[in-house]
C-alpha cells in the first residue's frame, strides 16, 4: 500500500479514529468515564437515535432529505403508548398490550413514509418540502392525541423491557442473567452494572439487517445508483419512482421503530418537543458518518459511528465537568469538519 | 322650534352619555384566552379561566393552543383575536419579554385590556409607568422563590449534606433559569451540600436520562437531584431507577403532571412542586370582572403560591385539585 493510499484510507475512516481519540481523552478528563456503566449508559440512551439516523441514511443516500422523522417518532410513541395503556386498562395482559402497541405503532409508521414517497417520486415535490409538510402534520397529530401531555399509566413491564439488560454485574460479588438482583443494600445498588441493554440489541439487529440490505443486495445498490445519478439510474432500467417510495417508507418505518423503542425506554408515550430538533441530530450523525447530502454516499455503519460520536461528546463533556455550551460549539465544528474531510480525501484516491 | 330640537338632541346626548357611562361601568366583559403553547400547564390555566367565566356568566373566546413557543406564532393569533372587534380583555402568556411589547401595545390601543399570565413583558413590573406597564396585571408563579423552597425541602430530605445535581431544560428560558438560580441560592445556606453540576436536556427526555446516568457514574455518591420540569425529572428518575438507586437518591421535581404524581406514589420521585395554573386562570378572570363590572383597582402583580406533593399528602382529597389533568 502506497503512502497516499494509506493517508486516504485513514482519511475515509477518520470517524473511527476520532471516536477512539475522544474515548481516550475523556477517559483521562472524565471522572468514571472509562467504565462499564458509562458504556452501557451510552448504548442504552443512544438506541432511539441510532434507529432514527439509520432511516435517515437511506433517504440521504438517494440525495433526498427527510425532515419528518423526529415528529413521526413522537407521533408513533404517543400512539403505541395509547394502545398499550388502553388495552392494559381493559384487562389484557401487559405483554399482549405491549405487543399490540408495537405492532400498531410500526404499521402506522409506514403511512407517513408512503405519503412522503409518493409526493417526492410521483408529484415531484422537493423532498425538503414534502417532508416539511409531514413534519407539521405528524406533530399536530401527536399533540392532538396526547393533548400536550405524555401518555402515562402504562404497565410496569413497559419500562422493565425498555430498561432491561441481559446481564447484571456486582463486581466481585454477583453475576446474573436476565434477572435484576433484588434486595441489595444501598452501597451494592450503587455498584450494580447492567450490561448489554435489550434496547441496544434490538436496535443493532435492525441496523444489521437493513445495513446488509443496503450494502449487499441489489435493492441497496439501486439506492446508491439513484443518489449517484438519477438519470443514469433511470436509463439503466431501475424503477426509480417505486424505489424512492420504498426508501421514504423505510425512513419513516425506522422513525416508528425509534418511537416504539422510546416508549419502552421512557415508559411513557411522548410527543417530540419542538426544541428537540431530533431530525437535525439524525442528519448530523449521518453526515459525520460519511454521507453526502448530494447523495450516492453513506453507510449504516458510518451513521452508527456518527451517532456514537455525538453521544460520547455529550456524556464525555458532562463527565469532564465542561460547561454544556462548549458542547454545542464542538458538535457544530465537528459537523463542518466531517464534510471538509470528506471533500478532501476522495481526490487523493483518484490521484 | 329649532331651538327646542337642538335642546332635545343635547339633552338626549347628555342623558345617553351618562346612562351609557353607567352601563359601561357595569358591562360584563367578553374575554379572550390566547394560550402561549399547547402544554399541560396552559390547559390548566385555560380550565381555570373557563370555569370562572361560567361561574360569573362571562362570555369566553378561546384561541388556538399554538404548538410552537414564540412571537412568530403568537402575534398573528393575537392580532386575529383583536380584529374580531367584540373582545374586551385578552388573557395571554407572552412568549417573549421584548418582542411582545409592541404588538400587545397596539392591541391595548384598540381599547382591549391585556392580562398576562405565567410570563410577562418587560421586567414584569407594571406598577411604575413604562412602555410596557399598560397591562392590567401579571399573574404568575415566582420561579426563583419556588427554586429556593425546593432547595430547603430537598436539603431536609438528604439530611443537609452530600452532593446534589440539577437537570434542567434550556439555558435561555427565563422561568427554568430562575428555578435553578433560586435552587442555588437556597442550597448556599447549607455548607455541607455541594451542587456538582447543572445540565441542559433541551426538553429531550433521553438526553436527561443520559446526562443523569453520566452524572451518577462520575459522582457515585450523589444523594439528591432537582429536575426543573417534567422531562428533566422523568429522565432523571429513569436514570436513577436504572442505576438501582430509586429511593436512595432523592429527586425533587417541578410541575404536578399525572406521570410525576404516579412516580411519587411509586417512590421514584420524592417531592413535586405544583404551581397553581388553575388558580392563575381563575384569578385572571376575577381581575377582569372586578375591573369592568365593579370598577375596582387591580393589583399589578398577583402571585399564586405553591403546593408541595410528598408521599404523605399525595392521596389527600384536597391535594387532588393541584394535579394537572388534560380533561
Amino acid at each position: 500500500m502506497s503512502r497516499t493510499q494509506l493517508v486516504a484510507r485513514i482519511g475515509r475512516n477518520w470517524v473511527v479514529l476520532f471516536l477512539f481519540l475522544l474515548c481516550v481523552i475523556f477517559s483521562f478528563t472524565g471522572r468514571g468515564f472509562l467504565s462499564l456503566k458509562t458504556l452501557n449508559n451510552i448504548l442504552l440512551t443512544s438506541s432511539p437515535a441510532l434507529l432514527l439516523a439509520a432511516g435517515e441514511t437511506f433517504v440521504i443516500i438517494t440525495g433526498g432529505i427527510d425532515l419528518s422523522v423526529g415528529f413521526v417518532r413522537g407521533l408513533i410513541s404517543v400512539i403505541s403508548a395509547i394502545v398499550i395503556r388502553d388495552l392494559y386498562a381493559l384487562g389484557y395482559s401487559p405483554y399482549f398490550a405491549i405487543f399490540c402497541g408495537i405492532v400498531v405503532g410500526v404499521l402506522l409508521g409506514l403511512l407517513p413514509g408512503l405519503v412522503n414517497g409518493i409526493l417526492v417520486a410521483r408529484f415531484r415535490v422537493p423532498p425538503f418540502i414534502a417532508t416539511l409538510g409531514m413534519y407539521g402534520i405528524a406533530n399536530g397529530l401527536a399533540l392532538r392525541y396526547s393533548k400536550g401531555f405524555p401518555i402515562t399509566f402504562l404497565p410496569d413491564e413497559v419500562g422493565e423491557i425498555g430498561n432491561g439488560f441481559f446481564f447484571y454485574l456486582l463486581p466481585g460479588r454477583l453475576f446474573t442473567v436476565f434477572e435484576k438482583p433484588l434486595g441489595l443494600t444501598e452501597a451494592e445498588a450503587r455498584n450494580l452494572v447492567g450490561i448489554v441493554p435489550y434496547a441496544t440489541v434490538i436496535a443493532f439487529a435492525l441496523l444489521f439487517v437493513f445495513g446488509f440490505v443496503l450494502s449487499k443486495t441489489q435493492f441497496g445498490q439501486h439506492i446508491y445508483a439513484i443518489g449517484g445519478n438519477i438519470d443514469a439510474a433511470r436509463r439503466a432500467g431501475i424503477p426509480v419512482e417505486k424505489h424512492l417510495i420504498r426508501v421514504y417508507v423505510i425512513s419513516s418505518l425506522f422513525a416508528a421503530f425509534s418511537g416504539v423503542l422510546s416508549t419502552l425506554i421512557f415508559s411513557i408515550g411522548t410527543h417530540t418537543q419542538f426544541a428537540a430538533s431530533l431530525e437535525l441530530f439524525a442528519i448530523a450523525a449521518v453526515v459525520i458518518g460519511g454521507a453526502s447530502l448530494m447523495g450516492g454516499k453513506g453507510s449504516i455503519l458510518g451513521t452508527a459511528l456518527g451517532v456514537f460520536v455525538l453521544s460520547v461528546l455529550e456524556v464525555g463533556f458532562l463527565m469532564s465537568g465542561i460547561l454544556p455550551f462548549y458542547r454545542y460549539i464542538a458538535v457544530g465544528t465537528i459537523l463542518v469538519f466531517a464534510v471538509v474531510i470528506d471533500q478532501l480525501f476522495p481526490e487523493i484516491v483518484y490521484d | 322650534m329649532r331651538k327646542i330640537l337642538v335642546a332635545l338632541v343635547l339633552v338626549t346626548l347628555v342623558v345617553g352619555i351618562l346612562v351609557g357611562g353607567v352601563f359601561a361601568e357595569g358591562k360584563k366583559p367578553k374575554i379572550a384566552w390566547c394560550p402561549a403553547i399547547s402544554d399541560p400547564f396552559y390547559y390548566m390555566i385555560g380550565k381555570g379561566i373557563a370555569d370562572k367565566c361560567k361561574e360569573l356568566g362571562l362570555e369566553l373566546f378561546v384561541a388556538e393552543y399554538p404548538k410552537a413557543w414564540g412571537p412568530e406564532v403568537q402575534v398573528p393569533i393575537l392580532e386575529a383575536v383583536a380584529a374580531r372587534g367584540d373582545i374586551d380583555v385578552i388573557i395571554t402568556g407572552p412568549t417573549s419579554k421584548d418582542a411582545l411589547i409592541a404588538p400587545l401595545k397596539r392591541i391595548h390601543d384598540m381599547g382591549i385590556e391585556i392580562i398576562t399570565v405565567d410570563t410577562y413583558i418587560g421586567d414584569g413590573d407594571y406598577s411604575k409607568p413604562s412602555e410596557y406597564s399598560f397591562p392590567l396585571t401579571f399573574i404568575g408563579t415566582d420561579n426563583f422563590q419556588g427554586g429556593v423552597e425546593i432547595a430547603h425541602r430537598l436539603a431536609e430530605m438528604i439530611g443537609k449534606k452530600g452532593k446534589v445535581f440539577v437537570e434542567t431544560t434550556n439555558p435561555d428560558v427565563s422561568s427554568v433559569v430562575e428555578r435553578v438560580e433560586g435552587f442555588k441560592k437556597g442550597m448556599s445556606e447549607y455548607p455541607d451540600i455541594e451542587i456538582v453540576g447543572v445540565e441542559y436536556c433541551l426538553d429531550i427526555q433521553e438526553k436527561a436520562q443520559q446526562q443523569v446516568a453520566a452524572a451518577l457514574a462520575a459522582h457515585p455518591d450523589i444523594v439528591g437531584i432537582f429536575g426543573t420540569n417534567l422531562y428533566s425529572a422523568q429522565g432523571a428518575y429513569q436514570a436513577v431507577v436504572n442505576a438501582g438507586l430509586a429511593g436512595v437518591v432523592k429527586i425533587a421535581s417541578w410541575d404536578a403532571t399525572e406521570d410525576l404524581i404516579k412516580a411519587l406514589r411509586e417512590g421514584k420521585v420524592d417531592l413535586v412542586l405544583a404551581q397553581k395554573p388553575y388558580e392563575i386562570g381563575t384569578l385572571a378572570v376575577e381581575a377582569a370582572y372586578q375591573y369592568f363590572v365593579e370598577g375596582k383597582e387591580i393589583p399589578k402583580r398577583m402571585v399564586p403560591g405553591f403546593f408541595f406533593f410528598t408521599r404523605d399528602n399525595v392521596d389527600d382529597p384536597e391535594a387532588q385539585q393541584y394535579i394537572y389533568r388534560a380533561d
